[in-house]
């Protein structure tokens, strides 16, 4: 099980069962904690519907009470081609 | 007292004069170290040099490099105990000597070059990077260092301070205003073009060397280094890019900035003592080279409420540089100064008030200069006021200022991003206000019959009562006044 975080303004940004692009960052222990990837998802306020959790943080760095669990679909390269 | 040359000869000093301590134990780069560094800074206590750092053996942490005055005085080899307006004087009389140019030297003699990771070997991770405060968007590997670039026309050198985010292993994120030199060099040549901008991170600094990138000065960095240690800043050549950097420095970054390709940076718990700049889309820095020291530490400062280095330094030299300005302009300033405690937002300026509207001619000059964007507060006190002495100014202004004649207002000004009074809109757009606080007697009051006489033991009692109550003082059965 992976544990993930992402950053929003409005818990509504996570519509569940949805397809969605979000940026996410790792919580797993070692050195690559934090560090991000942006991921199309689905996501379920059903903790137990996917294998990996995530919890949310609002604009200020405010943790959220709200948890969901998460499916990573595949990743999103978003960095251009002259730059890789 | 020379100067210290290097962050490792700062700390050394530091340690010996009881400016920092030890810390054996070992530290957890999240939230621990950065909470220490923190308490530090808000007890003004001696900087932590942490040298156990979970994860990352051979590695060490130094932070609140420059939070206290004292720790400023070692920095510029004067006694710790200096007072402020001394080593204010110090910093004006370097800064307005001869300029002193770098020298470069090979990189066989360039201690950052003991390590170079290039490649696939390239990975963030691989250094100690903070987790500053707990909620912040991501772990910062800049917090105290100098982003290095070179304006892609006019050739001139730029260091400065702009917070960087670890993104993935190869990228970070930053906020580099538009307003600054890079924000405008990136803004004006590299966006138009779809051309990457070569950049340097140094981080692990000397104090100088930090207090040059710190400082909004129209010297360039290497060259005011040179100027305030009173000898040649060492620079070396970076392994990917033109760029020269200090050869001493910790830790060195290398890479390209991608004007065109933006990802998300922040929050970040920022010198105002807020997190306040929305999440966003920000500078993107690719990283193609990471070389270090054997041992390297990494600095870290913590901002916050006060006081931590970026509100000191920054209060001090945006001071000292906008005493300059006046001076230049014929204002006849007798000194210029801002609390750290103001997280340099005001600056209170000395005048001999001798024709009318000066004030205001002041503020036009402070808000309408480089310097502006970084304070929206000018408050204006006669020469009789003590500027370092907030009782002094703040009675001044509680008194003096005319709530309906003393205080002027200009908007639609430039501002920051971290403002955290401005709207939503104003923070979006950089868009700031600035206001003057006219503490003078008008000049056409008359003097004998208009202006109020200040009432205080310095002021209303004889020279020879004085003296005489100062001498008995302990006599009277008072205890001495330190």
């Amino acid at each position: 099980m992976n544990q993930w975080e992402v950053f929003v303004n409005d818990i509504k940004e996570l519509a569940e069962d949805a397809d969605l692009e979000l940026t996410i960052r790792t919580l797993n222990a070692g050195i690559h904690k934090y560090t991000y990837k942006r991921v199309r998802c689905q996501v379920s306020s059903d903790l137990k519907k996917h294998a990996d959790q995530l919890q949310v943080r609002l604009g200020r760095g405010q943790l959220s009470a709200s948890r969901f669990s998460i499916k990573v679909l595949d990743e999103v390269q978003r960095l251009p081609e002259k730059y890789r | 007292m020379a100067a210290p040359r290097s962050n490792r000869e700062f700390i050394e000093a530091c340690v010996k004069s009881g400016d920092a301590v030890r810390i054996k134990q070992e530290v957890d780069w999240e939230n621990e170290a950065g909470a220490i560094v923190r308490r530090a800074c808000e007890l003004a206590a001696p900087a932590p040099f942490m040298e156990k750092i979970k994860d990352y053996p051979g590695f060490s942490y130094f932070g609140a490099p420059l939070s206290t005055y004292r720790r400023m005085a070692i920095s510029l080899g004067m006694d710790p105990a200096s007072p402020l307006p001394e080593i204010g004087k110090e910093y004006l009389k370097r800064t307005n000597g001869e300029v002193i140019p770098p020298v470069v030297v090979d990189r066989k003699d360039a201690p950052c070059k003991e390590n170079i990771l290039k490649g696939k070997d390239v990975d963030l991770c691989r250094l100690p990077v903070p987790l500053v405060h707990d909620g912040d968007g991501g772990r910062y590997v800049g917090t105290w260092h100098a982003v290095v670039t070179k304006h892609p026309v006019r050739g001139d050198v730029n260091w400065g301070m702009y917070r960087q985010m670890m993104f993935d292993s190869r990228t970070m994120s930053g906020a580099v205003f538009p307003f600054s030199d890079l924000g405008k060099a990136l803004n004006d040549y590299y966006l138009p073009r779809g051309e990457s901008c070569p950049f340097a991170t140094a981080i692990g600094l000397s104090p100088l060397a930090a207090m040059a990138a710190c400082a909004p000065s129209p010297i360039p960095e290497p060259e005011l280094v040179g100027m305030l240690a009173g000898e040649p800043a060492r620079l070396v050549k970076c392994e990917t890019n033109d760029l020269e950097v200090p050869a001493d420095a910790e830790i060195i970054l290398e890479g390209e900035i991608c004007p065109d390709y933006k990802v998300e940076e922040g929050p970040f718990g920022e010198y105002t003592g807020y997190r306040t700049s929305p999440r966003d889309f920000r500078v993107t820095f690719r990283v193609n080279c990471i070389t270090y020291r054997n041992n390297a530490t990494m600095t870290i400062s913590n901002m916050g409420v006060p006081q931590d280095e970026g509100q000191l330094l920054r209060s001090f030299s945006l001071g000292l540089e906008l005493e300059k300005l006046l001076k230049s302009q014929g204002i006849p300033v007798t000194g210029v100064y801002m609390h750290p405690r103001s997280t340099h937002h005001m600056m209170i300026v000395g005048v001999k008030p001798t024709y009318s509207g000066v004030a205001q001619q002041i503020g036009q000059l402070a808000f309408g200069s480089k310097l502006g964007p970084w304070f929206h507060m000018v408050m204006v006190v006669d020469d009789q006021t003590d500027i370092y002495n907030w009782d002094e100014v703040y009675h001044a202004f509680c008194t003096r200022c005319h709530p309906a004649n003393g205080i002027h207002i200009y908007r639609n000004a430039p501002g920051t991003p971290l403002y955290p009074f401005a709207t939503p809109h104003e923070r979006k757009h950089s868009i700031g206000s600035k206001v003057v606080f006219d503490c003078l007697w008008p000049t056409d009051w008359d003097k004998i019959n208009d202006v109020p006489t200040l009432v205080s033991f310095k002021h209303v009692y004889p020279k020879d009562i004085q003296d005489k109550v100062l001498a008995n003082w302990t006599a009277y059965g008072y205890p001495p006044v330190k």
